[in-house]
């Protein structure tokens, strides 16, 4: 993928199995972000191919991608403002999970209970605070009834308490059969739910393994060289 | 989700409708009944704008020309090819949504300003089309700046006002129905983070047509309702980007996005400028103006939007 | 042949030179605030008639007295800009195009109470003053004009690149957070900004008094122009509003001479339909794109 003469993802190819949680970590601008957003399509990859269950899906426009089972939580966050967080999470299950008004504003009651948002269920969507609104976009792209997840940074921001109940809702979520992408900076994070982790590093995949192989790789932690390292470590 | 009270509302905007209806066998006024049709048309044309741009958040600068395609339509397929007024009415709104749909799909995928400039350019482009069409190629189609003058309809204003009440519903169940359907939280997605939106599932490329089409195909009966009531039309007539303004001003006084916002928008400015026009025509349109300050300054979501957000009301 | 072939040639370019001067200065409010100033036209109608006041007065040449008109319009610019644009920075763009529709409504209905419809017209020594050259006219009023369009685009780019408050619009309308982190007022900038657009467009309308007719309802027609140059050109693009207005200029002399007048009109709003579906940077893809 290239923004102008700037290849921010290049030589990267990567595998989900059914079932799996695949951690994706890399320094700040290696690509993680532009490489998920090839994946769902809001960018056309300048080369590569994607496949999804044999079936390549380069080049399909996002909402037909979310519609065969692919949602993805944006970093920075997108909530639809004016809407309440029970709208926000509708347009998912209706649009994304293809539903009909009755069942889709079930699903929605459902996700809303299983991420924990029903306190803010009617509020508008513009005036939750932070660690709801990650909670918005997860339920959003869950209400969609995508099989595959893919989380980007949907932890920053929140505080430990606040992490541990997230991670908890993951878990349910992967109980549920879903596969999961997460990208995180937290280490904590990535090490404790990851099947497999794989590093970016200026566009290029340079790691791939359990999460274990992945902390003490040497270009890993050349990567990482600096203030990262320690966090690492303590993983 | 306050169902019942949407319910409630819709039964009585269905009730007035239907009193609306027996109007004419009360009013004894013509100049009343001219006057509520006004009133009535005005609040369909702002609805049709309110339909595409107040819900997608796409600003439609063009729509009179639909409008004015309606007018066409309907004069040219009565007076070159003798179709009466009711299949011609229904073939304006046709052909206004098929042009609607073929321009569309270029000009959706443009943002913000540049949307709003091509429809605007698209609208002026069609009148200096029809102006200039028949000179240039030496036809007698659009008949440029002389017009055309429809046969006469030899009906009365009740005629015309049961014209445009049953348009003027369907546009504003129309508004019922987006404020309430699936198609209307895609447009509302939409105007919130179109991205978003579509890594949601929202089709947006589609709905956005939808909507565009929609509004174009009621711009098109709008249109051709009125050019059978005034029987002449000519181009800087039924494309005046005044019209334009006009629904655009009326729809963002009421609010823009809300199912009341044009009906309030249009009945206040419309009854402004008839009480006012006449008696201040030196110093109308410069009051337009303030008003049109102040409002963006003090009240930027309209009548009906500052009073959802003041009163935390969902639907109105 | 030929000669009505160059003659139309020079008449464009002549045209688009006085479209050049002045769009630029709309090319410059939207290029920084991203605000489409639909009173532009009022602007030149404001400069215009300064001109004609002065010179139905005291006489003075409307070449003297466009400082006059610069200063004035630099004035309003920054009042209006500070005073009501400014508030609606921020909001979604439509408010901007509802208030300065607002604003051409007012400034030109107030001007019609105050100055009548009536068309009027400055009549200098060289208002149909033409240079021959091998047969060709030069009409000279247009040439100044010209001129001054290309010497506006110089200065403000000059400007722009050069000065303190020019790297500070310029910082601005890159990223109006960063700017205001690095200690820029926004405020301030904008209306600076507002003001200089306003006092080149006054400028243009000041040197263009002594060939068009000057009348209060003159605005709408120049901002519909200034909007098609500028697309053309590239939005918020400086040196575009010139490009673009050359070749709107061009175009309309060749239609006005082989078709048309009138079709040379409908020529320019479908140029400008095509231009922004298939390349809404511009002739030269370098406009911005929201
Ligand atoms: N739309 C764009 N246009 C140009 N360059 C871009 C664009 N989006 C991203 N980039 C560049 O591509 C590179 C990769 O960015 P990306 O956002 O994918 O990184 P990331 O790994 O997600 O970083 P972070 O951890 O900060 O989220 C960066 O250098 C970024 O500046
Ligand atoms: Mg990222």
């Amino acid at each position: 993928m290239k923004f102008g003469a700037l290849a921010a993802v290049q030589m990267v190819s990567f595998s989900l199995n059914p079932g799996e949680i695949l951690g994706m970590i890399g320094p700040n601008g290696a690509g993680k972000t532009t490489l998920l957003n090839c994946v769902i399509g809001i960018h056309k990859p300048t080369s590569g191919k994607i496949f999804l269950n044999q079936i390549d899906i380069t080049g399909m426009k996002p909402h037909k991608i979310c519609r065969m089972g692919l949602a993805k939580t944006s970093q920075i966050m997108e909530p639809f403002m004016a809407m309440t967080v029970f709208e926000n999470v509708l347009v998912g299950a209706l649009h994304g999970g293809r539903m009909r008004m009755r069942p889709a504003t079930e699903q929605t009651e459902k996700v809303i209970e299983l991420v924990g948002l029903k306190q803010y269920a009617y509020k508008l969507s513009g005036s939750i605070p932070v660690p709801a609104r990650r909670r918005l976009e997860l339920a959003r792209a869950l209400a969609s009834g995508a099989n595959i997840l893919l989380l980007d940074e949907n932890m920053a921001g929140l505080n430990p308490h606040e992490i541990d109940e997230a991670l908890e809702i993951l878990k349910k979520i992967r109980n549920s059969g879903k596969s999961l992408i997460v990208i995180e900076h937290i280490m904590r994070v990535v090490m404790g739910i990851s099947d497999r982790i794989i590093v970016l590093n200026y566009g290029s995949k340079i790691a791939e393994g359990f999460p274990e192989e992945v902390v003490n790789d040497e270009t890993v932690i050349k990567a990482y060289l600096g203030g990262k390292l320690s966090s690492l470590k303590v993983a | 989700m306050n169902f019942k009270i949407d319910r409630i509302i819709l039964i009585i905007f269905l009730g007035i409708t239907a009193a609306l209806a027996f109007l004419p066998n009360f009013v004894e006024s013509e100049y009343l009944l001219r006057l509520i049709t006004v009133v009535i048309f005005w609040i369909g044309i702002a609805g049709c704008w309110n339909m595409m741009s107040g819900y997608t958040g796409y600003i439609d600068f063009g729509p009179v020309v639909y409008f004015g395609i309606g007018s066409y339509v309907v004069a040219i397929a009565m007076t070159k090819y003798g179709i009466p007024f009711f299949p011609s009415l229904f073939i304006s709104g046709l052909i206004s949504g098929s042009v609607a749909f073929l321009v569309g799909i270029p000009t959706l995928r443009l943002k913000g300003a540049y949307f709003a400039i091509a429809t605007f350019a698209f609208a002026e482009a069609m009148k200096q089309i029809a102006l200039e069409f028949d000179r240039t190629f030496s036809v007698s189609f659009f008949q440029g700046s002389d017009g055309i003058t429809l046969p006469i309809s030899g009906h009365d204003n009740s005629f015309f006002f049961y014209c445009v009440l049953p348009v003027t519903f369907l546009v504003v169940l129309a508004h019922y129905y987006i404020e309430h359907s699936k198609f209307g939280y895609g447009l509302k997605a939409i105007k919130e983070a179109e991205t978003a939106a579509e890594i949601s599932g929202v089709n947006t490329t589609a709905n956005k047509l939808g909507a565009y089409v929609s509004s174009a195909f009621f711009l098109g009966l709008f249109g051709a309702i009125e050019a059978y009531w005034i029987t002449y039309i000519t181009p800087s007539d039924v494309f005046n980007v005044q019209k334009t303004v006009q629904m655009v001003i009326m729809t963002l006084l009421g609010g823009m996005g809300t199912f009341l916002g044009p009906v309030v928008g249009a009945t206040f400015l419309t009854l402004i400028s008839e009480s006012l026009g006449a008696r201040f025509v030196e110093y109308y349109l410069i009051m337009i103006g303030g008003i049109i300050i102040v409002a963006i300054l003090i009240m930027p979501n309209g009548i009906i939007g500052s009073l959802k957000i003041r009163k935390k009301l969902r639907f109105i | 042949m030929y000669t009505v072939f160059v003659q139309t040639i020079i008449n464009g370019l002549l045209l688009g030179g006085v479209y050049a001067a002045y769009s630029a200065g709309f090319s410059l409010i939207f290029g920084v605030m991203g605000v489409v100033n639909l009173a532009h036209g009022e602007l030149i109608m404001l400069g215009a008639f300064t001109s004609y006041w002065l010179f139905a007065y005291f006489n003075l040449d409307p070449y003297l007295s466009a400082p006059f008109a610069m200063i004035l319009l630099f004035l309003f610019g920054y009042v209006v800009q500070k005073y009501i644009i400014n508030r609606v920075i921020g909001q979604p763009h439509i408010m901007s195009y509802i208030l300065t529709f607002g604003l051409h409504l007012m400034i030109a209905n107030i001007a019609i109470k105050m100055w009548t419809q009536d068309f009027r017209s400055i009549t200098t020594s060289y208002s149909g003053a033409n240079a021959a050259i091998w047969g060709l006219n030069i009409p000279l009023a247009r040439l100044v004009t010209f001129m001054v369009a290309l010497l506006v685009t110089w200065v403000l780019w000059f400007f722009l690149m050069r000065t303190e408050t020019g790297r500070a619009i310029r910082a601005t309308a890159q990223d109006k957070e960063v700017a205001r982190l690095m200690g820029v007022d926004i405020r301030n900038i904008y209306a600076i900004t507002f003001g200089l657009g306003a006092a080149i467009t006054g400028l243009s309308g000041s040197v263009m008094s002594p060939f068009v007719i000057i009348s209060p309802e003159m605005g709408l027609e120049y901002t519909i122009i200034a909007f098609c140059v500028v697309v053309l050109g590239g939005m918020g693009y400086m040196p575009g509003a010139l490009v673009g207005g050359l070749v709107l200029g061009v175009a309309q002399s060749l239609a006005a001479t082989y078709l048309n007048a009138g079709v040379s009109v409908a020529i320019t709003f479908i140029i400008l339909f095509i231009m922004l579906v298939i390349c809404p940077k511009g002739i030269l893809g370098k406009g911005s794109v929201a």
